[in-house]
């Protein structure tokens, strides 16, 4: 596999389970090696004598929020603080818990914690020394719509402050809320792009009419003037849109053979559809 | 080398959340400090018979009395003094050594199981830097407990027995074996621990393993003492004190390459 994250740019990895997303993640994390090629952070190639410098500029969320269950909130975010050699450490905690909304719950243990507070905590904990790179796996997985949203809004601001984010998910609706680019794996790199460029590529762009009366009998006017991707269904044709076939052509043509138009909307393919045909093509 | 101090004030934070996990090695604390004053006091108390009317202890009497510090004591003083300077070795390694490595292979197994590593991995901390916590944090309250034990042992021994044989306790190859070989000898049983908790998913095998592996050359030591085979002198302690500090860093430097960062990611499950 091969490819970029750049600053103020939200990637999503895409895969089933067992398709290399967290190992991808631990490779760009600087926790494990690539067998062969490599990672490069900064023009920097992370090797295992560079991966503890590098690893300063990296905010890692783990699929589990692996906290100490016997230790406070602060005193868990405070050894990461000191890890990170944070000159203020406890300065540095006081403003994570105020920004993850927990500073109520700094002196309850780890332990006593619901998972979407333990979730929150261990966020606080990847971007404690402010990293220039996050690496979320799975950041939702498990949470209630209040906290995935909360954690979908602090992606999004980890973007708008210009950092890169590479973000392991399953949860397509997030990809499509969020990301930038997606990039999905089964167990080699399938696609990366744009997910409405992963959409052009695989379904091309389709506009649907929906006509006061059924479509039928337009068709073959449409055939006859060069649209032969078309779909007709009830009162409803579904037309394949290139450098040839514009919106405007297609009304067009429509309105000069008698047809009565309700609406007229680009059809947009959901990243399911996007998502199940790339892994069908990588079969 | 700065991020070791913050990983040993967690686990020490962590084992007084959970002191239960130190409960065998206290048991083993006290039964190492009890043992010798049922033989040197109470079974000679209830027995009502004094040690130096028994012909067995004649020559070792005799051997311990000629070290200068021990001219001023009973014959019943003398035997009293060597089975309590003798028992020290007992003492100080079990205590430290099983104190220490429950808490160790806790510690690495415990954060396996409870899946604390892999965000730990995540930070700048280097696998050297990670160990070192790792035995320092579990040798601390090993030797704390070796300390505490220590302290009783000579006071109960300034109470039950004869006059002065409690300041045979305190004398530079007591205290050399107190202070310096038992910090070291619980290093290399962590170290141990450590190697062998990096390996197995069982922090009991990893005790056991580790405990097998130390505690039967101390058991041997006190044996041999016992029977005469041995005098630990002031020189045998500093050459097994050299010969502590050489294993044990061989020993970090092979728990450093056991400790596999990508398997401990990838197979922990």
């Amino acid at each position: 596999m091969s490819f970029e994250l750049v600053p103020g740019e939200i990637v999503a990895l895409l895969g089933p389970n067992g398709a290399g997303k967290t190992t991808t993640l631990r490779m760009l994390g600087g926790l494990i090696h690539p067998t062969s090629g490599s990672v490069l952070l900064d023009r920097q190639t992370v090797t295992p004598a560079t991966a503890s410098r590098l690893r300063a500029s990296i905010g890692f969320l783990t699929e589990t929020p692996g906290l100490w269950e016997r230790l406070t909130v602060r005193q868990n975010l405070t050894v990461y603080a000191r890890l990170h050699g944070l000159a203020s450490a406890s300065l540095a905690v006081d403003r994570m818990l105020d920004l993850f909304g927990i500073a109520d719950r700094a002196r309850d243990f780890a332990g006593e914690l619901s998972k979407g507070l333990k979730q929150r905590v261990a966020l606080a904990r990847t971007l404690l020394h402010d990293p220039s790179i996050v690496l979320l796996d799975e950041p939702t997985a498990g949470l209630d719509p209040q906290s995935a949203h909360d954690v979908r809004e602090l992606v999004r601001r980890l973007r708008d402050e210009r950092r890169a984010v590479l973000l392991s998910t399953h949860n397509l609706d997030e990809v499509d809320r969020v990301a930038d680019r997606v990039a999905v794996l089964r167990t080699r790199l399938v696609a990366v792009d744009t997910p409405a460029a992963l959409r052009r590529r695989l379904f091309g762009r389709r506009v649907r009419v929906e006509l006061a009366r059924d479509a039928a009998s337009h068709v073959s006017v449409l055939r006859a003037s060069g649209i032969n991707d078309v779909v007709v269904d009830g009162a409803v044709i579904s037309v394949g849109l290139n450098e040839h076939v514009t919106i405007a052509g297609l009304v067009r043509r429509l309105i000069e053979s008698g047809a009565a138009i309700n609406t007229v909307i680009p059809e947009e393919r959901s990243l399911e559809d996007v998502y199940l045909r790339l892994l069908e093509e990588a079969e | 080398m700065k991020r070791i101090p913050p990983l040993v004030a967690k686990e020490l934070t962590e084992l007084r959340r959970s002191p239960s996990i130190f409960l065998p090695a206290v048991l083993t604390g006290a039964a190492a400090i009890v043992y010798p004053f049922i033989i040197a006091i109470i079974v000679p108390y209830f027995a009502g018979e004094r040690l130096s009317d028994s012909s067995d202890f004649a020559l070792a009497t005799e051997l311990f009395r000629s070290q200068p510090e021990a001219r001023g004591l009973t014959p019943e003083g003398a035997i009293q003094a060597y089975i309590f300077e003798y028992a020290l070795v007992l003492m100080v390694g079990l205590t430290t050594v099983t104190g220490s490595m429950a808490v160790a292979a806790h510690s690495v197994i415990g954060e396996k199981q409870a899946r604390t590593l892999e965000p730990l991995l995540a930070t700048p901390v280097t696998t050297f830097e990670l160990l070192s916590a790792k035995v320092f944090g579990a040798a601390l309250p090993g030797i704390a407990l070796m300390v505490a034990c220590f302290t009783i042992y000579v006071a109960a021994v300034a109470t039950f027995a004869e006059p002065g044989v409690w300041l045979m306790m305190l004398t530079p190859r007591s205290l050399a074996l107190v202070f310096v070989m038992g910090p070291l000898a619980a290093l290399l049983g962590l170290q141990l621990a450590v190697c062998t908790s990096s390996r197995v998913n069982d922090a009991r095998s990893a005790q056991q393993l580790g405990a097998l592996i130390i505690v039967l050359p101390i058991a041997a030591l006190q044996i041999a003492q016992f029977i005469g085979g041995v005098v630990l002198t002031a020189g045998m302690i500093l050459a097994l004190a050299v010969l502590l500090c050489a294993g044990n860093a061989i020993l970090m430097s092979i728990a450093i390459r056991l400790f596999d960062r990508e398997s401990i990611l990838t197979r922990w499950k």
